[in-house]
């Protein structure tokens, strides 16, 4: 039973460098993911916490504030090259692209690299108490969302570079610095649970 | 730009075959022996799905049968205990992860994309990635079988007994890690489905004009997002790393607790059953409309319904955990929640009683699972309401009173409406009828033996028979009972035997079927049987909710496409108006190449931590390998 | 006045017989306070559910069964859905359905949870205080009490009081346990560090078979208890009796038994108050002669049972964490002579 009557769409656009492609959506699903994850460790670190008098037990010692607190400086500077980078993909501007996306690794890196030295001078390891696990756990799974997203761009950065790219990869600048945002604003909620919530409620 | 036009009827035709040609040429997946594992089709996915999570469901039924005959007769002596507590969270195991949730996936793999009228899911090669670690998983767990290291826990694994002192060996590490393999495989088909149908829609079949198959799955893949990641941090970052590294997530020694695991467990597991359960129900949707010939009745109530239960289903997880000790006020809010999703369950099956009073029946194999989901599922709905109050859950938890009530709606639920669904979308698979005497048969002897085994289960629990025990004394008067219900079992078996028969004969022997033997109402039914790997020449226009049931005049389609591409249509997420045109990948075997090296690192962290480094690395170059352009590059401008 | 002497013979038989002979292990043998409080609540769901399943099956099995007017058929057949007069009276009827739904869910939550409030923990002041352990695979007991000679340890089996409350408090050594005793009442998790409470109040004489209700690994299926409920004054006199150290041998053949214990491995896991062996690991062996069954409920007490046991516990309990003690040949009779009388 062919219908007889037509829709002609051949004049519609091959591609849309914005929050309109399937990427952009399906790249907001994996943050929804990534969230729920980060949301219920949160939760979590509430539960141990709750279920103890004194926290972090005798012994070990809140992490410093002072390193992570410098980090957010690099990281929300880095989050200003991933929209450089996505601008310049939506205008076809390849050295606005360059200049974004470096920028942000530049930054990025240095947030990873102040971030290692912080992990590298906590006084307790994840299998210390109950403390040191939630701690390390969401530190930990943070940073490698952090590492991945940089090799994500190391990559699209390497393509824009090489001059091997099209309007795909341009949606894949684009989207990438949504990841990015994700990363920054899921940061801001842990890194006041991890370092100042028990520093504010304090121990009894 | 876009404009309506009629033409005439043989230049129509001869057009129509060279798209056909044309786009025959651009979809047909490579064969051979490496373009099977380049696949990116989704009827040939969501195929694979279902075959796959149909020799799980055998796999578990096996499992079943060796616990019905150890439990037939009261000490009896077939299976030890050892064998027999790695045999019942096996089953467990195999029916949640390996069965249930990936056949749905499975049917909404295939028949989405058919019934919004695209050619493919939005990303062909996450959806062959996340087979392939299903299939990985399925391999994991039953590969452990071969190293004496099959999980014996249960399948919900509670710490302390499923912690590194109780349970020493690699049984519960490789349960913990083969739920990674499947949790990746569903929330890779939960994004590609929402994404598919919020924005691949056909011109005009807007939000409201999709068929409640379509809603079920898109509320179904909303809850994966959302819980899945639960039974991750359960499994892998709270269990597995207790285990394996130190931490102390669940261990009271150092602050931990494993009540914990249990909280994080249930918000996932209890979402877990409405993400198998809400597929089901779209079913039976389908089946009502096209057995009673008029559309369902209370479309906008279902719709609502649905989302409802999700979010309620969200907030129901403590009822697992009456028997701990909670404080009472908490609880008594679960037990609101726990009824009060009867409710927006209740309205649905109201919505079809009145659908079967006002219709036009039609008497399919099809519809006879349909009745038999309203008898079982209503008993395990039922029996639900009175596990949701506190009292009588305190004496029925744990026991099987608890066993047949997740039985009923488990298999009343889901595995009835899917045995119905097999029957009525058969012609689409195949292009063939099943024989619909035999489908008959194959429905009694299922509804009966299901009886027949569960419904004794009942009043064992009530009578003291608690869960997951390998024997029983022979004074406890449990024996007639259990007996009665392997006897259940084993019909149950000669059901499922016939099932088989019939779809092997009938694939070779069954009547042709045509594109729409039902004469049903929505665009799968337009497609060929079985469909084309492009599902439709030219992409369909919808005007109504049924856009087979509207007269011919009022049918249109897409034309101006590209049919040298795997090009389909971008349309808008709430009133599908066309906004651009999208091209889709074609074969590639970079997805399995990428679930080959996660698989392998995964495998590893089973033993070590660091082979966790290895998967991502291993990922990481399946995935360069799978986003690297290939010239020539798509055009600018 | 014989026949009279004859029948309440016979009575106070059949009454004793009752007595003695063990309960179901069913929640609908409600032989306590909490459990028919249970059971109660339970006929009022089964009743009103199994109603309205009833209703839901008529009314489905009418769809089916009924005799459509051939007019209906066509007009659905054409236009795909029914009148709009009869869609909108079926619409209503849905909704009331859904309405009358509600209300009964609302007044079944109503019910259940002063049920529940009525069986929770309360704060009785006369409550018999007993703490559980659960153990892999077998139950400690102690009756508390604020004079510490007071104190009574056992294993397996409890006799309660008939008529007075009992707060069961425990927790778990290892592993998620369940305590269950359903002719008593619900259920109760026994948690590794954490204490959970239940009351339970006998309201007749009689033997209550429960058992683990939680898998807790390989032997699960063979973790049974016992509760005896009696009258007050049998119960202070069993109560009386445990108090005591346990019954010194009184023959040259227990006097061996006792030797034997002492000369294996017997004694580091298990206690026998009055001898040198203080083990804490497995149950308390002071008056085992006065417990019914062996090996949390597997096997009834006897002494052939008990050499069976000590032999081969593996054969019989397989995984348990009760060695298997070789013994030389002769040393089993008097070690089970010497078990035996320690009433």
């Amino acid at each position: 039973m062919t219908p007889t009557r037509t829709l002609e769409l051949s004049g519609l656009p091959r591609y849309d460098i914005s929050n309109r492609d399937p990427l952009f959506f399906g790249q907001v699903l994996l943050c929804c993911i990534e969230g729920s994850m980060f949301c219920i460790l949160m939760a979590i670190y509430f539960y141990l916490r709750l279920s103890v008098d004194v926290w972090p037990p005798p012994g070990v010692q809140l992490p410093h504030v002072t390193a992570p607190t410098i980090a957010l400086v690099p990281l929300f500077l880095s989050a200003l090259g991933s929209y450089w980078a996505s601008q310049g993909a939506k205008k076809n501007d390849r050295p606005a692209m360059l200049v974004g996306m470096i920028g942000n690794l530049i930054l990025g890196f240095i947030f990873i690299g102040l971030r290692y030295r912080e992990i590298a001078t906590l006084n307790f390891k994840w299998s210390t108490d109950a403390f040191g696990t939630i701690t390390w756990t969401i530190l930990y799974l943070h940073t490698l969302d952090v590492i991945a997203d940089l090799m994500m761009t190391v990559v699209l950065t390497v393509l824009i570079a090489l001059n091997r790219y099209g309007p795909k990869q341009r949606i894949g600048v684009h989207v990438d610095s949504v990841v990015w945002y994700f990363l920054v604003a899921i940061w801001i909620p842990m890194y006041f649970v991890l370092y100042w919530g028990p520093r504010w409620v304090g121990t009894p | 730009m876009s404009t309506l036009a009629e033409l005439p009827s043989p230049q129509l035709a001869a057009e129509l075959e060279a798209e056909h040609q044309a786009l025959r040429r651009v979809w047909n997946d490579r064969g051979g022996f490496w373009g099977w594992f380049s696949v990116t089709t989704h009827q040939a996915i969501g195929m694979r799905y279902i075959v796959t999570a149909f020799i799980f469901l055998l796999l578990g039924g096996v499992e079943a049968l060796l616990m019905r005959f150890q439990l037939a007769r009261p000490e009896n002596t077939l299976l030890g205990p050892d064998l027999y507590n790695r045999i019942f969270t096996t089953h467990g195991t195999t029916m949640m992860f390996l069965f249930a949730v990936p056949v749905m996936e499975g049917m909404s793999v295939y028949l989405v994309p058919l019934m919004i009228g695209t050619r493919n899911v939005a990303f062909p090669r996450l959806n062959a990635f996340g087979y392939w670690m299903y299939l990985a998983g399925g391999l994991v767990l039953y590969g452990a079988a071969f190293f004496n290291a099959l999980p014996n826990a249960g399948w919900f694994s509670y710490p302390p007994l499923s912690g590194p002192q109780y349970s020493p060996g690699k049984g519960v590490d490789v349960w913990a890690q083969m739920i990674t393999f499947t949790e990746i495989s569903a929330m890779c088909v939960a994004v590609e489905i929402i994404v598919t149908i919020f924005r691949m829609r056909a011109p005009g079949m807007s939000l409201n004009r999709i068929p409640l198959f379509c809603w079920g799955s898109l509320v179904q893949s909303f809850m994966v997002i959302f819980a899945m990641p639960s039974v991750m941090i359960a499994s892998t970052v709270m269990l597995l790393n207790d285990r394996t590294i130190g931490t102390h997530f669940v261990n009271p020694a150092e602050g931990g607790d494993p009540l914990l695991y249990q909280h994080v467990f249930w918000f996932f597991g209890h979402p877990e059953v409405y993400i198998i359960f809400i597929p089901a129900l779209g079913m039976i949707s389908s089946i009502l409309e096209a057995d009673t010939r008029r559309g369902v009745l209370g479309y906008p109530a279902i719709v609502l319904s649905q989302v409802a239960t999700a979010f309620i289903g969200f907030g129901l997880w403590v009822h697992h955990m009456f028997a701990t000790g909670l404080p009472q006020i908490g609880e008594a809010y679960f037990t609101a929640a726990s009824m009060m999703i009867a409710i927006t369950t209740g309205i649905i099956i109201f919505c079809w009683i009145a659908t079967l009073w006002s219709g036009r029946l039609r008497l399919t194999t099809a519809l006879h699972f349909v009745f038999g989901f309203l008898f079982i599922f209503v008993i395990g709905g039922l029996t639900g309401v009175m596990l949701a109050s506190i009292p009588l859950d305190l004496q029925e938890h744990d026991t099987y009173f608890v066993v047949a009530h997740f039985h009923y709606v488990l298999i009343g639920g889901a595995l009835f409406p899917l045995f119905g669904a097999f029957h009525f979308w058969f012609p689409k698979f195949t292009g063939r009828m099943i024989n619909e005497t035999l489908g008959k048969i194959t429905f009694w002897m299922l509804f009966i033996g299901f009886n027949v085994t569960f419904f004794p289960m009942h009043i064992l629990g009530l009578n003291g028979m608690t869960r997951r025990i390998y024997t029983y004394p022979v004074e406890m008067g449990w024996g007639p009972a259990n007996a009665l219900a392997t006897v259940g079992a084993c019909i149950i078996a000669l059901g499922g035997i016939l099932f088989i028969a019939n779809v092997l004969n009938s694939r070779k022997n069954g009547k042709v079927a045509g594109s729409d033997p039902w004469q049903a109402g929505t665009l799968e039914w337009a497609a060929a049987s079985p469909p084309e790997p492009y599902n439709f020449v030219r992409l369909p226009v919808v005007n109504g909710r049924y856009p087979l049931w509207l007269p011919a005049e009022e049918r249109a389609a897409v034309t101006g496409m590209r049919t040298d591409k795997r090009e389909i249509l971008i349309t808008a997420s709430v009133d599908a108006e066309p906004q651009f045109l999208h091209v889709l990948p074609s074969t590639t075997i970079w997805p399995f190449l990428a679930a080959l090296g996660a698989t392998i690192g995964l495998v590893g962290s089973i033993l070590t931590f660091s082979w966790y480094y290895v998967a991502v690395v291993l990922a990481g170059i399946g995935l360069l390998g799978w986003f690297w352009p290939r010239r020539p590059l798509e055009q600018e401008g | 006045m014989k026949r009279r002497a004859i029948a309440s013979f016979f009575i106070a038989a059949a009454i004793t017989l009752n007595g003695c002979m063990s309960t179901r292990q069913s929640a609908l043998d409600a032989t306590g306070i909490e459990a028919r409080s249970i059971l109660h609540l339970w006929w009022f769901f089964l009743i009103l559910l199994g109603t309205i399943f009833a209703i839901v099956m008529i009314l489905t099995l009418g769809a089916l069964l009924r005799r459509q007017p051939a007019s209906e058929r066509q007009f659905v057949e054409q236009h795909h859905t029914p009148p709009q007069e009869r869609e909108r009276k079926l619409s209503r009827m849905v909704s009331g359905a859904g309405v009358i739904t509600g209300l009964i869910l609302f007044a079944l939550i109503v019910i259940s949870v002063i049920t529940g409030k009525s069986i929770a923990p309360s704060g009785a002041s006369n409550a018999l205080l007993v703490t559980v352990h659960g153990n892999q695979w077998w139950w400690y007991f102690s009756y508390d009490n604020d004079d510490a000679s007071k104190i009574v340890v056992t294993a397996n089996e409890l006799h309660i009081p008939v008529g007075r409350p009992v707060l069961i408090r425990g927790t778990s050594l290892d592993v998620i346990h369940s305590f269950w005793v359903p002719n008593l009442m619900g259920k109760r998790d026994l948690i590794p560090s954490r204490i959970t409470e239940e009351y339970l109040t006998a309201d007749r004489p009689g033997r209550f078979r429960g058992q683990c209700a939680e898998f807790c690994g390989l032997e699960h299926a063979k973790m049974a208890l016992w509760i005896i409920a009696e009258p007050p004054d049998q119960f202070q006199a069993w109560m009386n009796q445990q108090l005591q150290p346990s019954v010194a041998p009184d023959d040259p053949d227990k006097q061996r038994g006792l030797q034997v214990f002492l000369n294996h491995e017997c004694i580091f896991c298990h206690n026998i108050n009055g001898t040198p062996a203080h083990g804490q690991v497995a149950p308390d062996l002071t008056h085992l002669a006065s417990r019914s069954t062996i090996a949390a409920g597997t096997l009834p007490n006897t002494k052939g049972n008990l050499a069976g046991w000590i032999a081969d516990p593996q054969r019989i309990k397989p995984g348990n964490y009760m060695a298997t003690v070789p013994l030389e040949s002769g040393d089993m009779q008097p070690l089970v002579d010497y078990l035996e009388s320690l009433k």
